[in-house]
């Protein structure tokens, strides 16, 4: 808008006096609005992009209350009501691949937006990140992973390898000094668990204050086949790739044969066939003497190869 | 590196002023770089004298395009660079000429990304029962609304400027008005004062 009146100063449409005012009064006046504006108008964009994941309605869901849920407490602020701190600490229980992390990071940045979240990064630490060598270590691991959380989200992947070492293991001293601090943070952190199902679960039950302190449990099921067709097409399309229709028939065909419980439903196995379909494609092309651009889009079923192993 | 504007209505000293403000921090030549409309840049070496002869001119719309000089500041015991920038005066409602006009564009788009203002009026014209131009007017308005802003009453040193200053100071109590003279040097350490309490 800016440069149009500029243009039209330049060439003799309106007067010196109105472009200035144009240009800097309405700036004065856009810093104070900016402020509110920006903030929605990034909330909008956030949720599309969460929306935009395939499948996972229940995470959908549980976002749409969490939201409807901080912008009521914020108007019973306004109006002198009593208002609830949130506590927001999740589980998320899933086979590989079914999008947590991906979920974790959205749900970061949309906290930061809302204000439910000072920060809003996202610290990811594994087992490794917050178990010590030895006595006395790991409380401290713990600690420092926490003090760089503050402010956003530490999630802990395959959390229930904290519990997996028996007895003696220092993984049970993890989980207390977290435990402590989830509690004493519980303003400015949100901490996440995310592991396999199953495991998840025997996890819980080591620990029999574990599970009520984390209020939200979120499910994160397998993909179906055709979730997962979906997902291939958004990948091949985000990277300016065709998949021809032969080539969805035989990755469903590829996808269905996967039976073990663990990798089906997999975005990431998915997403493996489609970037080695790239290369196969690559591949094909360099043998043809004349390539088309038409070529150069498409995906076709014999560039879709489920093996991994060369 | 900060960067200062010098703005105004035409003919009101914005480029006399540059070269005395150089002088007087003690630079004997000045390098000069010019960006005109077009985007065509000149690079220029001249000494302060030759400066202000080739410059300055008491005729109108000499200056057509953005002359900057770099300056190093004595701050405390080290040194701050500052680049002063001096421009093509504005002028009420529209100008018939379109280069000057694209002159103009170049000072209001630089205008927002400085971070000192030096706002430079002819307090002289005041007195004959002439109010401050429009222009002048809104710029002061923005002024206020930012920080590193100051309004520069030049030609103080001619006949009856101080009624025009004093008239002025009633109007804007809230702007740091500084009397001043490009063409005797006068309040030239008030001004280096200014810019050394703003970067």
């Amino acid at each position: 808008m800016s440069n149009n009146i500029l243009d039209l100063y330049k060439f003799g449409k309106v007067s010196l006096n109105e472009t200035f005012n144009q240009l800097f009064s309405s700036k004065a006046k856009e810093k104070i609005l900016k402020g509110q504006e920006d903030n929605s108008e990034n909330i909008k964009s956030i949720l599309i992009e969460l929306n935009d994941l395939i499948g996972l309605a229940n995470v959908k869901e549980l976002v749409k209350e969490i939201i409807a849920f901080v912008e009521i407490q914020k108007r019973r602020k306004n109006e002198n009501m009593l208002t609830e701190p949130i506590v927001l600490h999740m589980i998320f229980r899933g086979n590989p691949g079914t999008g947590k992390t991906t979920v974790a990071r959205i749900i970061g940045r949309l906290f930061r937006e809302m204000g439910v979240l000072e920060k809003g990064h996202i610290i990811e630490v594994e087992r490794a990140d917050i178990v010590g060598e030895y006595i006395g270590h790991t409380a401290l691991k713990v600690k420092q992973q926490i003090k760089k959380a503050i402010g956003g989200i530490l999630f802990i992947d395959e959390a229930y390898s904290l519990a997996r070492g028996g007895e003696k293991d220092f993984g049970k001293e993890a989980i207390d000094a977290l435990v402590k601090s989830m509690e004493d943070y519980k303003d400015n952190l949100i901490m996440i668990l995310a592991g396999y199902e199953y495991e998840m679960d025997v996890f819980l039950r080591t620990n029999p204050g574990l599970k009520s302190r984390f209020p939200i449990h979120v499910d994160f099921k397998d993909y179906t086949t055709n979730e997962l067709i979906e997902i291939a097409n958004i990948m091949a399309k985000q990277r300016q790739y065709k998949l021809t229709n032969n080539a969805i028939m035989k990755l469903k065909q590829l996808l269905t044969t996967y039976n073990d419980s663990y990798n089906s439903g997999n975005a990431r196995l998915v997403r493996n066939i489609i970037e080695k379909s790239f290369r196969k494609q690559a591949l094909r092309l360099k043998k043809q003497s004349y390539i088309s651009k038409k070529d150069l889009l498409d995906i076709k079923a014999e560039d879709i190869e489920g093996n991994d192993n060369y | 590196m900060k960067k200062s504007i010098i703005i105004g209505k035409s003919n009101v000293g914005k480029t006399l002023f540059m070269i005395n403000f150089a002088e007087f921090l003690g630079l004997e030549k000045i390098y000069i770089i010019q960006e005109f409309p077009d985007g065509k840049k000149l690079n220029r070496e001249m000494s302060i004298e030759a400066a202000r002869e080739y410059l300055s001119s008491s005729s109108k719309y000499k200056t057509q395009c953005i002359q900057s000089i770099d300056i190093s500041i004595p701050v405390y015991k080290g040194k701050k660079e500052i680049k002063i920038m001096d421009t093509s005066g504005l002028i009420d409602g529209i100008h018939p000429d379109i280069s000057i006009r694209s002159g103009i564009i170049q000072t209001l788009e630089r205008l927002h990304t400085c971070d000192i203002i030096i706002h430079i009026i002819d307090v002289s014209l005041l007195t004959q029962g002439i109010l401050l131009s429009q222009i002048d007017r809104q710029i002061i308005e923005y002024g206020i609304s930012r920080r590193g802003y100051i309004l520069l009453a030049n030609k103080i040193d001619l006949d009856k400027a101080k009624i025009g200053l004093n008239k002025l100071k009633k109007d804007y109590e809230e702007v740091y008005i500084l009397p001043m003279s490009a063409l005797y040097k006068t309040g030239l350490d008030e001004v280096k004062a200014f810019v050394i309490r703003s970067i």
